[in-house]
């Protein structure tokens, strides 16, 4: 009944060893993205193919995953989180506006707040899972937040579907969504990984000064929930004691 | 009048009678032709070998199902269902009653969900003041006539039964000497709650006296002379043979409901590119893991374990205290899945199965990992 996380090996020939987990470009230098109101594109073909080669970043503007259609006026499409997180967390990426202004943190959190009431929540449950070595993508092909992966999802099928709540929420413990979101994750080999956070001071209210002021005070309790096969799991135990 | 209601009386006649041996022997494995085989046939020919076929199919068919019904005489257990107890108490064994049933002053028992099960698997008769009562009386009794949670947990029960589960009423685990100790050191290192079982247990109060006595000691250095250290001789040979004696996976299986305070994501540590960017990633470990303390549990506990579920072949006996392999949740109708603090705050050492039945009586088992 212990708990192994399950990594599922994708068949695919692609290699690179030279790929690093995170872009770290060389001293001084930035990369550069386009805050379009959705989403912060990157469009210099050097960069995107750096950014997605060295910890698998963004969405390819014309392609299912990565940037793989070979077009070269495909851009790579990065999320507010992990922009947020290349831009002022690890310092690589420079966000402008469309008229080329550079937008500062405090601007930034207001206009993902005003997308995504949750922000802060995706942003530091982004952060804790990026400092556990996760690649984490958008989750909202199978109905969660996120997808994380192990290594790249060129390698590997995602392990984990994570759900992010407040504490106070229950809608994922509706019995009804809770079986739906399990039945999703497990014909595709994945765990359910249920996230709750909770802020201990009330951060609501006021614009917190640096990024890694905004996310110290909250912390994640963390849920598996697995369904658990009670018939093949006797058969299995009467068959060991068989042989 | 009398006479008038007598007269819309039916008499009922039971169709039974008894076999002789020798014909009870016939009526066995009574061999009836299989039907032709070759190809289907799709439309009517009407010829006379045709007809001639569909006549021996008939008389099979008539045949298998003119089989008489046999059954040994008093072939059943039999009980009786007090009514303003509510309670099933068994007056004829017939068989062994391994897990079944518990006594109680003298008298043997039934739970309602056993007695239901056994009456459907056709092994007792359940009678109510001398009549045997009929399958629907018995689920009206049983289970009550309105619908209620009775209903599910029997479900359960009759479905786990089946697959060769051994289910059996929820028993508290008796809170020993040890489990005080380790609550209480528990407490005092990780501010763990202690919980209200261990709290109301006879050792409790005794040992957190001797204990806070201990601790005053170290505190204020004063040993007395009889504990000197010279005459202290540690037996390290002892302390090798009990760490050889406890194998890792028994304490691994003990923390499954139990809060870890650890996460369950964090395989990917021990990978070894991780090490070599380990110190770019750590500087991003800024939110923290929430720790279990006795503040997370400040509101009543509201899952109930329902039943113990014991593997078949493992020598389960009613007599020994054996750790059951699950706990059963059951939860009740269009109620929420428990939180991480419902079941944190079960402080259970054996696995919790949380089972769900749906409305449309599928049943469903989930099992629980929290950080």
């Amino acid at each position: 009944m212990e708990f192994k996380v399950q990594c599922k090996r994708k068949r695919s020939h692609f290699k690179n060893n030279d790929a690093a987990p995170l872009p770290l470009p060389e001293e001084g230098l930035q990369y550069e993205g386009v805050f379009t109101g959705l989403s912060v594109d990157v469009t210099q073909p050097d960069q995107v193919k750096s950014l997605y080669d060295n910890g698998c970043f963004g969405k390819g503007s014309k392609s299912r995953g990565g940037p793989e259609s070979g077009d070269p006026d495909e851009s790579l499409r990065l999320g507010l989180e992990e922009a947020c997180f290349l831009a002022y967390f690890l310092n690589v990426l420079q966000i402008k506006d469309l008229e080329g202004k550079v937008i500062e943190w405090n601007d930034f959190l207001n206009f993902s707040r005003e997308l995504n009431e949750r922000f802060m929540e995706h942003l530091a449950a982004y952060v804790y899972l990026k400092s556990k070595y996760w690649v984490i993508k958008s989750g909202i092909k199978f109905g969660g937040d996120f997808l994380i992966y192990k290594q790249s999802p060129r390698h590997f099928h995602a392990s984990f579907l994570v759900l992010i709540q407040r504490p106070n929420e229950k809608n994922h413990f509706l019995a009804k969504n809770l079986k739906g979101v399990q039945r999703v994750a497990e014909t595709s080999d994945k765990d359910v990984l249920l996230l709750s956070i909770e802020q201990s001071t009330d951060g609501e209210s006021k614009t917190p000064e640096n990024p890694s002021e905004a996310i110290e005070d909250m912390c994640i309790q963390e849920t598996v929930v697995r369904r658990f096969n009670y018939s093949s799991f006797v058969q299995s135990k009467r068959q060991k004691k068989n042989n | 009048m009398n006479d008038e209601k007598l007269a819309n009386l039916v008499e009922i006649v039971p169709k039974r009678g008894y076999l002789s041996p020798n014909e009870l022997i016939k009526q066995r494995h009574v061999e009836i032709e299989p039907p032709r085989v070759g190809l289907k046939r799709t439309h009517n020919e009407n010829s006379p070998e045709e007809l001639a076929e569909l006549e021996i199919a008939y008389a099979n068919l008539r045949t298998q199902l003119s089989v008489p019904r046999i059954e040994r005489l008093a072939g059943r257990s039999l009980a009786t269902y007090h009514k303003d107890q509510q309670v099933v108490e068994v007056l004829k064994k017939d068989g062994k009653f391994e897990h079944f049933g518990y006594s109680h002053k003298g008298k043997f028992y039934l739970e309602y969900y056993e007695a239901l099960f056994l009456v459907e698997l056709n092994r007792l008769q359940l009678e109510h003041e001398g009549m045997i009562l009929s399958m629907e009386q018995n689920y009206n009794f049983l289970l009550g006539p309105a619908a209620c949670d009775r209903y599910n947990h029997y479900l359960v029960y009759s479905c786990l039964s089946r697959l060769g589960y051994i289910v059996v009423r929820h028993r508290k685990p008796e809170v020993s000497r040890d489990d005080c100790i380790w609550a209480l050191l528990e407490e005092k290192i990780s501010h763990k709650p202690i919980v209200d079982d261990i709290r109301t247990s006879s050792f409790f109060n005794e040992l957190q006296s001797q204990m806070e006595a201990s601790t005053q000691r170290i505190i204020s250095q004063e040993f007395q002379s009889q504990h000197g250290s010279t005459e202290f001789k540690y037996n390290f040979g002892k302390r090798k043979a009990y760490e050889e004696y406890s194998p890792a996976s028994s304490t691994v299986r003990k923390r499954v409901c139990l809060p870890t305070n650890q996460s369950l994501v964090d395989v990917l540590k021990a990978d070894c590119s991780y090490f070599k960017f380990k110190r770019i990633f750590q500087k991003f470990d800024i939110v923290k893991l929430a720790k279990t303390t006795a503040t997370s549990y400040n509101d009543k506990i509201k899952l109930n374990i329902i039943f113990d579920l014991y593997l078949p072949n493992e020598g389960f006996r009613k007599s020994l205290c054996q750790t059951p392999s699950f706990y059963v949740v059951i939860l009740p109708m269009g109620a929420l899945f428990p939180t991480h603090n419902d079941i944190a705050r079960l402080q259970s050492s054996v696995p919790l199965l949380i089972i769900s039945v749906s409305e449309s009586k599928q049943i469903q088992a989930f099992l629980y990992y929290i950080s």
